[in-house]
């Protein structure tokens, strides 16, 4: 078969095509980044590419502007390749790689017995236990008095400090210990791992490295990746990173992934792509705290049901087929090594379960994370991702439901959106000339606006009239922030005097009506299941709200905009990453393991999508903050 | 033992829209209609009352309709090259009390009139008779902003309806509307949330609630009916149960639905077995009519002079009690 060469810019790598390959997966398959949300079906127009020299064959398509086509810009998945190439692939197109991502600071307090972030009396505190300790023996040596084998002398001795009904040890540690203890001096440091109800001698060091112990949970949401190294012996967390998750290149939402998974076996690229993600996110937390990965002897992950299985390599067709049944929810624990993941080769992998097909572990982390499932008092926790997750109850029961939000609170598919990481802007008041005044994470030049960002942006342009409750921009203002680009109506945020790229940051008219979907998916989705349950939402006690698109919420611009119901204000508290946090906790403590699988056993679920009401609710929500203004007293 | 009849009582009322002014009032029509006011179920007078008739407005154009079968030609034919005379006829000939003038001249695709032009078309319309007006644009958003806001200037002080007003275009009409002293038709696709939505946006512009007409028209019969008859339905109940911003009257476009549709449309030549073309759009525009009446119609906008004569009849039956 022909070959041809093809040069990308500007990373300046040459790449081999076969003749008629599709120009989306070469780029893809060569691991240079780029964006894509459809998945290469030639809708979302987020993979433009510029052609520099060579013959192209390509469809029409709607997304490119005349300008840019004279420019040479092309849809990299509309291309196949029929001669040698020379392609730049612009910024727009470039998914960005792992930076920090600053979360809640409450959130990563450091303590050693660690408090729970944020509990509802009083501060409730698990004990102390990882996933994986490392313990260091000091084996009286044998004689013909005290004969037992040297497993079973390893085992008497652990059993001094820990009642473990249930040992084992794999063969090829067992094919170490003889030797291994003699050129020790019977000076040893085990690793033990908790895998369910069954401990594991997973390693054995020589000497007391007890010291070095180090875990890491992970947050894998749809749309951001992010994780944290923590010290295991003392809960201290000594670094978070994040990332978007590189899956986006094949498609945006979860539906769209399991269908790349299932329709175009693409399992392994998810899940290489995540698994890459992953240890990208945690070489760099190693170096930055100058630690081993050797040391690293366990990892926590938590995500939705669909990314679980794409996680474990578990093909995930299931879910998106009626009656949504999802492979597995609670999955045992696992060696790291066997999804890829790079740690100690014999480090552990836990994944938190999940209650149904839409309402995965990040949620259940979510709920274990603020204690929701411990107190009297009834309460609502809501996640914020992508795919949107409401649990409301009390100590006794749970329920919980999942609606599509979109990916645009956290900063995607939004024209200047971004993670909430440093430049990114998370607060914003619009006076009466309609100058803006803005605060950016970090007090740097302003890159882009993050989720909380954006949720304050239009509760100020709502009340400066910039817009109307459509989310519909008012030109007949005199300001010159407003303006028309291409028949898309924009608001100037920043001038790009001000701007770390020197472009304007700017708010479109479609980038509002994305987040007025988004709110309504949630606000509708709430108050379905209230209504399903029959609770008035006064009886709500507590409010939480969760998710990584920012470090504070101005809870009162969230109800002016429709976002949260008009309660009393202090029922909200903003909780940060909680599916994080929940991971976490899972990962340093036995009980919040037990409590973590209880609340799974115990939620039941609902599906929004064949609730009859949901649309209706839906479209009443699409209206600054709600088409019944009864609903909102305080904001009239 | 006599058996006593279980009655609903709600507590919400339709708001009352006066369209047309007479001199006292600063404009220059004859008589002026007011329609809503009721505060039950249509035509349950043992319920509540229903104290105002719904009314029959008969539909004109500013040009000669290109796409009206003979059959709704013919009553026509002498004016309908005269939006005046046309309008005169309708009054004199046929007896309708309120005029509904289609501004589709000014449409890109059909003529591009300006501003001007069809401002003096209303003039010309006002002049000649004397019953009050319904205006309403060609239907291109661009063009109706350029165009309404000349028309509103032009029949100020005269009270008209004008139309329409939609989620996506409102704010033009609205501003003009209230500048002008006219009242306005706010259009939404069978969906009670939107047509809430479209009622709050006006209003949150300073225009007065109680000036709105609301209008639900999607189809005619056989091409949907039941789905504004039962949105219909759902706005009045969730407005006789207290809604206010839903305390508006309905008005119908039945004419522009039932005109178009093939089995109105069709000779008998082409479908013998249908009928007669003449009899059967009337027939049609009757049936639409009387089941939108059912549902709440305030004012309905029909196109043939014998549907205006049946539905007025069928209008009377319906309101003895």
């Amino acid at each position: 078969m022909k070959t041809y060469k093809v040069k990308v810019y500007p990373e300046n790598i040459e790449v081999i095509a076969k003749e008629g390959e599709n120009l989306l997966e070469l780029i893809r398959k060569s691991n240079i980044p780029i964006n894509s949300v459809c998945g290469g079906e030639g809708v979302c127009g987020k993979c433009k590419v510029i052609v520099k020299s060579g013959k192209i064959d390509t469809e029409s398509t709607t997304h490119l502007g005349r300008s840019e086509i004279q420019k040479g810009y092309v849809l990299a998945c509309l291309v196949n390749i029929s001669s040698d190439l020379e392609i730049e692939i612009p910024l727009e197109s470039r998914l960005e790689e792992g930076q920090i991502l600053l979360g809640n600071e409450k959130l990563y307090s450091k303590v050693s017995d660690f408090v729970r972030t944020e509990s509802l009396e009083k501060k409730s505190i698990f004990k102390l236990f990882p996933l994986t300790i490392k313990l260091f023996l000091n084996l009286p040596y044998p004689s013909i008095k005290d004969n037992k084998s040297d497993l079973e002398r390893i085992y008497r001795e652990i059993r001094r400090y820990y009642d473990f009904p249930i040992m084992q040890t794999g063969l090829s540690v067992i094919k170490q210990i003889g030797n291994l203890l003699r050129e020790a001096d019977w000076k040893v440091t085990v690793t033990l791992g908790m895998r369910n109800k069954t401990t594991e001698v997973i390693q054995l060091e020589k000497g007391d490295t007890s010291c070095n112990n180090f875990g890491v949970c992970v947050d894998i949401g749809t749309t951001t990746v992010v994780a944290e190294l923590v010290n295991l012996n003392n809960g201290e967390i000594l670094g978070v990173k994040g990332s978007y998750n590189k899956q986006i290149s094949y498609g945006s939402d979860v539906i769209s992934r399991i269908v790349y998974a299932t329709e175009k076996k693409g399992l392994d690229d998810l899940r290489n792509a995540i698994a890459e993600n992953i240890n990208a996110l945690i070489n760099s937390l190693a170096i930055e705290s100058n630690i081993k990965l050797n040391d690293i002897t366990s990892i926590v992950c938590a995500g939705n049901t669909t990314m679980t299985h794409l996680l474990l390599g578990i093909d995930p067709g299931y879910i998106r087929k009626e009656p949504y049944i999802p492979t597995v929810s609670f999955v045992p624990v696992i060696r790291a090594a066997e999804v890829g993941i790079k740690i100690n080769p014999r480090g552990l992998l836990a994944t938190l379960p999940s209650v149904a097909s839409y309402v995965g572990g990040d949620i259940v982390g979510g709920v274990l994370a603020s204690g929701i499932a411990e107190s009297e008092d009834l309460s609502i926790l809501i996640d914020m991702g992508t795919n949107g997750e409401i649990v409301l109850g009390n100590k006794d029961w749970l329920c919980s439901s999942a609606c599509s939000a979109g990916p645009a609170f956290e900063g995607s598919g939004i024209k200047c959106g971004m993670r909430a990481r440093n430049g990114a802007i998370e607060a914003t008041s619009i006076d009466k000339n309609f100058e803006v005044k803005y605060s950016v994470i970090g007090n740097t030049k302003p890159h882009g606006i993050c989720g909380s960002g954006l949720i304050d942006l239009l509760g100020e342009l709502l009340k400066s009239k910039v817009i109307d409750r459509r989310g519909r921009i008012n030109d007949n203002l005199s300001t010159d922030r407003i303006r028309d680009n291409r028949g898309c109506k924009e608001f100037v945020v920043v001038w790009g005097k001000d701007t770390d790229t020197g472009d304007d940051i700017v708010i479109t008219e479609d980038d509002i009506t994305n987040l007025i979907r988004a709110k309504a998916a949630i606000f509708a989705g709430t108050l379905i299941m209230l209504k399903k349950l029959d609770i008035p939402i006064d009886e709500v006690k507590h409010y939480y709200i969760a998710g990584a698109f920012g470090s504070h919420l101005d809870i009162e611009k969230a109800i002016f905009f429709g976002l949260l119901p008009d309660l009393p204000r202090n029922r909200f508290k903003f909780i940060g990453n909680s599916s994080l946090t929940g991971a976490r906790q899972y990962l340093l403590s036995e009980e919040a393991r037990d409590k973590c699988e209880s609340i799974a056993k115990k939620m039941t679920s609902f599906e929004l999508s064949v609730e009859p009401g949901y649309m209706e609710e839906y479209i009443s929500a699409l209206f600054l903050p709600h088409t019944d203004l009864e609903l909102f007293p305080s904001v009239k | 033992m006599s058996v006593e009849l279980l009655k609903e009582k709600w507590v919400g009322k339709i708001n009352e829209v006066t369209i047309g002014a007479t001199k006292d009032e600063g404009g220059s029509r004859v008589k002026t209609i007011t329609i809503g006011g009721e505060n039950t179920l249509p035509f349950m007078h043992f319920e509540g009352e229903m104290s105002r008739t719904p009314k029959i407005a008969m539909e004109i154009w500013d040009m000669k309709p290109p796409d009206w079968p003979v059959s709704l030609i013919s009553p026509f034919e002498d004016v309908i090259s005269s939006p005046a005379k046309w309008a005169k006829k309708c009054v004199e000939t046929y007896k309708a009390e309120i005029l509904f003038l289609r501004l589709q001249s000014a449409h890109p695709d059909f003529g591009n009139a300006s501003g001007e032009t069809v401002a003096n078309t209303v003039k010309s319309v006002l002049e000649e008779v004397g019953v009050p007006l319904i205006i309403y644009g060609c239907g291109n958003p661009e063009k109706d902003n350029e165009i309404l806001p000349k028309c509103t200037h032009i029949a100020k002080g005269e009270n008209c309806l004008f139309g329409k007003a939609t989620q996506d275009n409102y704010k033009t009409l609205t501003a003009s509307c209230l500048a002008d002293g006219h009242s306005i038709i706010a259009e939404a696709p069978i969906d009670v949330n939107i047509q809430k939505q479209v009622n709050i946006l006006i209003t949150e512009m300073g225009f007065p609630i109680n000036k709105i007409v609301m209008d639900p028209t999607t189809g005619c019969l056989g091409y949907g009916l039941e789905y504004t008859y039962s949105v219909m339905e759902r706005i009045r109940l969730a407005a006789l149960g207290g809604d206010k911003i839903l305390a508006q009257p309905f008005i119908c476009l039945v004419g522009q639905e039932v005109w178009k549709v093939k089995e109105v449309k069709a000779s008998s030549n082409e479908f013998p077995k249908w009928g007669d073309e003449n009899k059967r759009g009337p027939a049609w525009e009757i049936v639409t009519c009387a089941s939108l009446l059912l549902a709440g119609a305030d004012l309905l906008v029909v196109r043939h002079p014998e549907t205006m004569e049946i539905v007025k009849k069928n209008v009377e039956m319906l309101m003895k009690k």
